[in-house]
């Protein structure tokens, strides 16, 4: 492999509520590269799913099942999900 | 104990659950399907969690509400799936050696469910349905 070439991850990203239904799925998988941040995977959702541009605010992004920052950097191996707001109870 | 079902829930087993001779006081929180939201009449409510996540953060709860106020038992149990109006979707239950920590105890549980807790609820008419409106989680972790 050429080093100046960066390896990609695949990301899997579970959608949740009004997030699935605008996607039609409850998993979608975003190739990245290795390193990426949550924001930065956040664009890249939005760029192959336009659809979830008017829900941008409207959501913050758990790893592991903790709400993290933008800076946040992840894996593969991480499990990442997308949380609008909630309405529990 | 707390959990995630997507059955019916009874109010008699959570009632067994609680049962403890060294307490003085048992409170209860039930929340129940109502016939109104925010869009107009509901027939149903069909209730989604992120369940891994929402039992850890149930669980981050009921310790808490553990340590402000020393309760005997606590049961919290939030149902999903399609709820019809006048069923419920969530009973918590806490039993303590007074009524003050078994009252307090309570609506801290209920409070922070609804606003920690990823779980979501679709209101459900013969005309529509629409995701209810929320409480954005806030970040946890750096």
């Amino acid at each position: 492999m050429r080093s100046d070439i960066p390896d990609n991850d695949k990301i899997k990203v579970k959608l949740f509520a009004i997030l699935r239904d605008r996607v039609g799925e409850s998993e979608i998988t975003i190739t990245a590269p290795t390193g990426i941040t949550v924001s930065h995977l956040n664009s890249e959702i939005l760029k192959k799913y336009p659809q979830l541009k008017s829900f941008s605010n409207k959501f913050v992004t758990s790893v592991n099942c903790k709400v993290t920052t933008g800076d946040t950097i992840i894996s593969s191996k991480d499990e990442i999900a997308l949380l609008p707001p909630v309405s529990g109870g | 104990m707390i959990r995630i079902t997507n059955n019916r829930l009874s109010l008699q087993q959570i009632m067994f659950e609680l049962e403890d001779n060294s307490a003085g006081a048992l409170s209860m929180f039930i929340g129940n399907v109502r016939n109104r939201g925010r869009s107009g009449h509901v027939s149903e409510i069909y209730y989604e969690a992120y369940s891994e996540m929402a039992e850890q953060k149930m669980r981050e709860i009921e310790n808490e509400a553990q340590t402000k106020w020393g309760i005997k038992k606590l049961v919290a149990i939030h149902r999903i799936g399609n709820i019809k109006v006048g069923e419920s979707s969530i009973i918590i239950g806490v039993s303590s050696e007074h009524r003050h920590e078994a009252f307090e105890a309570c609506k801290y549980i209920i409070n922070n469910v609804k606003a920690r807790v990823p779980i979501w609820k679709k209101e459900i008419s013969k005309e529509s349905q629409k995701w209810a409106d929320g409480i954005l989680l806030g970040i946890e972790k750096k």
